[in-house]
C-alpha cells in the first residue's frame, strides 16, 4: 500500500469515526445546561473547549497505542490475520450501527444502555469547572469505545506501514477529521448559535448519517478485504502456481 | 395554590413527591435561557407556563411527571417553540 493510499484509507476511516455522534451529543447538552444556569459566555467557552481538548486528546492515545501494541505485537501475528479481523469487524459493525446505532422514536438517543446514558447525562448537568469537562470528553470517547474502536483499528494498522514522518501525519489527519463535526458544533455555539437549532438539524438528519456511517463501514471493509487479503493471497496462490 | 398535588415519578421507581412550582419553573427559565432568550421573557414565560399547569393540576389529586412536562411543553410550544423543543427533548439527546 503506498502512502497516499494509505492516507486515503486513514481518512475514511475518520470520517466514519465522525460520523458517531455520542461526543456531540454530550457536547450539545453541556452547553445547553450551561447557558441554561445563566453561566457566562467567557465559562462556556472555557468548558466547551475543555470538553473538545479531553475528546481530542483521547482520540490520540487510542489510536497511537492501538498502533503501538500492533507493532510491537507484529512479529508474533500474522498482518493478514489481522486484516482478516478487521474486515469482519468492519462488516459486523456496519450491520450493526444500520440496525441499532440510533434508538427509535424522537430526539437523537444513542444505542447506549439507559443507565449509563443516564450517567452521563447527570454528570453533564454537573459539569461547572474546566477539569470535569475535560474529563467528560475522555470518558465520552471511551464510552462510545465499541463504534470507534474499528475505525481506529483499521486506521492503526494503516499507519503503522508507513514512515515515521507519514505516521506523525497520519495521526494528525485522523484526529483532526474525526474531530471536524464536534469542532465545527463547538464554533457554532461559541459564535451564539441556538442549541435548539443544532438539535433540531442533528435529530432531522440523524438517519442519513446512520445510513452514512453503516455504508461507509461497509464499503471500507470491502475495499480492504479486496486490497490486503484477497489482493496478496491470490498474486502468492499465482506465484506459487508459477 | 391551597391544594397538595402528588407527583409520581417516571416508571414509578422512584418515590412520589409533592408538586412544586419552583422546580418546575427552574427548568422551563432553564429551557429559555438555553436558547438564549432574555431573562425577562424567559421570567414570564416560565410565570406563565408555572400558572397553566398549577390550574390544570388542580382538578387532579394524583398527577406524572410525564403529564407534567406534557402540558408545561404543550403550553411553552405555543409561546416559545425553540424553547419547547429544548424542553421536550433534553432527555433525548443521548
Amino acid at each position: 500500500m503506498n502512502t497516499p493510499e494509505s492516507l486515503i484509507i486513514v481518512a475514511v476511516a475518520a470520517l466514519i469515526h465522525a460520523s458517531f455522534q455520542l461526543s456531540v451529543s454530550v457536547l450539545t447538552l453541556l452547553s445547553s445546561h450551561t447557558i441554561g444556569a445563566k453561566r457566562s459566555h467567557a465559562r462556556l467557552l472555557g468548558l466547551t473547549n475543555a470538553f473538545a481538548l479531553g475528546v481530542t486528546i483521547m482520540t490520540v492515545l487510542l489510536l497511537s497505542t492501538t498502533a503501538l501494541l500492533i507493532k510491537l505485537k507484529s512479529s508474533f501475528i500474522d498482518q493478514t490475520a489481522l486484516w482478516v479481523v478487521a474486515c469482519g469487524l468492519l462488516f459486523g459493525l456496519g450491520v450493526a450501527v444500520w440496525i441499532f446505532y440510533y434508538r427509535r422514536g424522537q430526539g437523537t438517543s444513542l444505542w447506549l444502555p439507559r443507565g449509563l446514558a443516564r450517567y452521563l447525562s447527570d454528570r453533564t448537568k454537573a459539569t461547572k469547572q474546566s477539569a470535569e469537562a475535560f474529563g467528560l470528553g475522555l470518558s465520552s470517547v471511551v464510552a462510545e469505545l465499541l463504534f470507534v474502536f474499528v475505525p481506529i483499528l483499521v486506521s492503526a494498522l494503516v499507519l503503522i506501514e508507513l514512515s515515521p514522518a507519514w505516521q506523525l501525519a497520519g495521526i494528525g489527519l485522523y484526529t483532526a477529521l474525526s474531530l471536524a463535526p464536534l469542532l465545527a458544533i463547538n464554533a457554532m455555539i461559541g459564535s451564539g448559535h441556538k442549541i435548539s437549532r443544532i438539535q433540531r438539524w442533528r435529530e432531522d438528519n440523524k438517519r442519513f448519517l446512520q445510513f452514512a456511517s453503516g455504508g461507509g463501514l461497509l464499503v471500507l471493509g470491502f475495499y480492504v478485504y479486496v486490497d490486503q487479503v484477497l489482493t496478496p493471497t491470490v498474486l502468492a496462490a499465482a506465484n506459487g502456481g508459477l | 395554590m391551597g391544594k397538595v398535588i402528588d407527583v409520581v415519578k417516571r416508571d414509578g421507581t422512584r418515590p412520589t413527591e409533592r408538586f412544586d412550582r419552583n422546580k418546575l419553573h427552574a427548568s422551563v427559565l432553564a429551557a429559555c435561557l438555553s436558547v438564549r432568550s432574555p431573562h425577562g421573557e424567559a421570567e414570564t414565560a416560565a410565570n406563565s407556563v408555572c400558572d397553566v399547569v398549577i390550574s390544570w393540576c388542580e382538578t387532579k389529586p394524583e398527577i406524572t411527571s410525564s403529564d407534567l412536562r406534557r402540558t408545561a411543553a404543550n403550553h411553552l410550544n405555543r409561546i416559545h417553540p425553540e424553547a419547547a423543543y429544548l424542553y421536550k427533548h433534553h432527555r433525548l439527546v443521548l
